[in-house]
């Protein structure tokens, strides 16, 4: 072994002595703002992944829309698209704001209309069906998200009155309007708390009835063939769409709420990396200290064939084994973390009296956690290239050091 | 050609404009025993400093077997150090963090590969001066007599062409250190390494085949036998 990775061991865990403390304390450092850092970057991934998919499965891949105006030309569209090699299923589909009552409760949801056969080949609606099911869904039937059910105090198999924006102008101009009924055969919830809270999910005919649409529609979704990139997609069908028929990738449509992730993940990071820093401010001082400390034994060294830069080496050499030491204890104890985080969030959450409010608060039921290895080897790297450097801050101080100054300091 | 194994040719080293050594030339034969005396801050670690290159002289050249070491690169130097030179402080200097072996046994591992006979021949140098069965302890708990013991061993772990002891026996009572010069002078003529010694101590320094004095800057020889008479 080299004598430098010999004495850097021998200094972090001298002979005789069951522990340092210094090393002890600094790989603890290291090693708890590796975990800290990993659990909380393993969470938001889990977050975002969580998010992507619930997207995807409620939204589609691609949405072809004409800026918020009815596309009335949906067929021929459709028509074209479904020959293109790309696409593996697409569903029209209209929406809007409606007036939903119930036992004298009103509320306004976003209504979507949807053409239930195409639809659940792109979106997977039978997935998220909580309670009734998708088999009495007719135009006299209407699917409720549960939170909505909930908040109008409606169950499956009840009816409730609907007015579109066109009935509720008429009665501002006293016609005698009346509502349409339709009966709920089920509730879905995605887990998704974006999704749950407001939308309503009629037939498509229905809606084109109720909103005057006539065979217009809002727009149409997409569900594209494996290993087809959606943004990729959407850029290519652009090219053959005349304005305003615009296509757009799910990432596009949700760039907002994917740059906020985005951000927020990046933030946490920022904020988080702090812990690191402190862990890499703590050795550069105890390393400072100790070669302080070890002047004299490093003009020692010098005279017994070991050079000056060698000796510097060591300093190096020990803060790359605290980094590498801290962040394999960091990775395996955030690990360990994240296998049992449900478990440790529900015992918080009872200890504090917080269970619903974590619930209501988090869009997911269960905290979600998603870790890459490109993730972890990039955080370890990111450590131990702290660590290094907090090594060569004393290594530097050693490397200025004369040795005959050094023999002679007392 | 000569057959010293380091000479020091018309060395002059100032600090600042204070002259500490002036036109020094000195040189170290094998199986030489040389004493240097002089008063606290007259230049004999300076001196011995400059010998091992742990220093640069302002004026003057170095050779080590015969080569100039001034224009060896670091790493030669490094190699040669450990070749030719064992030094004893007079602190110890053993590293805390490493036991008595491995305290030893350490200038062999910057030089080269421990091997088994290095082991052994540690051993037997522990033997040599009564602390067989010491290996495995922890060097804070030994007295200072142990310590310089282990550290005169260490000195001569690399077998070197020549012991450098500064002032070794400065932080003993009279009774270790009458027993560890003896060890040192002992071991040095067992090994064949040649011994220069800094110190303080007439008795000791006598003991010597050459002594010299360093005295306003200049290392002048000194018969002991002559003064005395």
């Amino acid at each position: 072994m080299n004598w430098c990775l010999y004495l850097a061991l021998k200094q972090l865990f001298p002979t005789g002595k069951k522990v340092s403390f210094f090393s002890i304390m600094s790989i603890i450092g290291v090693a708890l703002g590796v975990m800290v850092l990993f659990v909380v970057q393993s969470v938001m991934d889990g977050f975002q992944h969580e998010i992507r998919q619930t997207i995807i499965a409620t939204q589609g891949e691609v949405r072809i829309d004409v800026n918020n105006n009815i596309l009335y030309n949906a067929d021929r569209l459709s028509d074209s698209l479904k020959n293109r090699p790309e696409v593996a299923a697409l569903a029209p589909y209209a929406y809007g704001v409606g007036m939903l009552e119930y036992n004298d409760r009103s509320i306004f949801p976003l209504i979507k209309g949807i053409d239930l056969e195409n639809e659940i080949k792109v979106v997977e609606l039978k997935k998220f069906i909580k309670e009734g099911s998708l088999q009495n869904f007719d135009n006299r039937s209407i699917i409720l998200s549960s939170e909505l059910a909930s908040q109008i105090g409606a169950t499956v198999g009840n009816s409730v009155e609907i007015y579109s924006p066109i009935m509720l102008k008429a009665l501002q101009a006293n016609e005698i309007i009346l509502p349409k009924t339709l009966k709920i055969v089920a509730t879905y919830e995605t887990g998704y708390r974006q999704a749950d809270e407001n939308v309503a999910i009629m037939m498509l005919d229905t809606m084109q009835d109720l909103y005057g649409l006539g065979m217009g529609v809002h727009g149409i979704s997409l569900k594209l063939k494996p290993n087809i990139r959606p943004e990729k997609f959407a850029f290519e069908l652009n090219k053959n769409l005349t304005h305003p028929v615009h296509a757009a990738s799910w990432q596009e449509i949700n760039k907002d709420l994917l740059f906020v992730l985005k951000t927020e993940k990046t933030m946490m990071f920022f904020i988080l990396v702090f812990i690191l820093l402190v862990a890499a401010f703590s050795i550069t001082s105890s390393m400072t200290i100790s070669v302080v400390r070890k002047t004299r034994e490093i003009g020692l060294i010098n005279a017994l064939g070991g050079t000056i830069r060698q000796c510097g080496a060591c300093f190096m050499i020990q803060g790359l084994i605290i980094g590498i030491a801290g962040s394999v204890i960091g990775v395996a104890v955030g690990a360990l973390i994240l296998k049992f985080r449900n478990n440790i969030i529900s015992v918080f959450a009872k200890l504090c009296g917080i269970e619903d409010f974590m619930l209501k608060f988090y869009s997911f039921a269960n905290m979600p956690a998603a870790y890459r290895l490109s993730n972890i080897l990039t955080l370890v790297t990111f450590a131990v290239a702290i660590c290094c450097l907090a090594g060569m801050l004393p290594a530097r101080k050693v490397a200025k050091i004369k040795p005959a100054d050094a023999l002679r300091n007392e | 050609m000569n057959d010293y194994i380091v000479e020091l040719k018309n060395i002059q080293k100032k600090f600042e404009n204070i002259m500490v050594l002036k036109d020094v030339s000195f040189g170290v034969r094998d199986h030489e025993t040389i004493s240097i005396c002089g008063t606290s801050g007259a230049g004999k670690t300076t001196l011995i400093n400059i010998m091992g290159l742990l220093e640069l002289p302002t004026h003057g050249n170095i050779f080590w077997e015969d080569q100039n070491a001034i224009i060896c690169n670091t790493k030669k130097l490094s190699q040669m150090r450990a070749k030719i030179f064992g030094y004893i402080f007079q602190r110890w200097n053993l590293i805390p963090e490493l036991n008595v072996i491995e305290n030893i046994l350490f200038p062999k591992r910057i030089t080269s590969k421990i091997s088994i006979s290095d082991i052994e021949f540690a051993k037997e140098l522990l033997q040599r001066v009564h602390l067989d069965g010491f290996e495995n302890r922890n060097v804070w708990t030994l007295s200072g007599g142990e310590s310089q013991r282990i550290a005169v061993i260490r000195a001569m772990i690399n077998r070197p062409r020549i012991v450098i002891a500064d002032e070794p026996t400065g932080s003993l009572d009279e009774k270790s250190a009458n027993v560890t010069m003896d060890m040192i002078v002992n071991l040095c003529q067992e090994y064949g390494s040649s011994l220069l010694l800094i110190t303080h101590n007439q008795l000791f320094a006598k003991k010597m085949q050459t002594s010299y004095i360093l005295n306003n800057s200049e290392l002048k020889p000194f018969d002991y036998a002559k003064s005395e008479q």
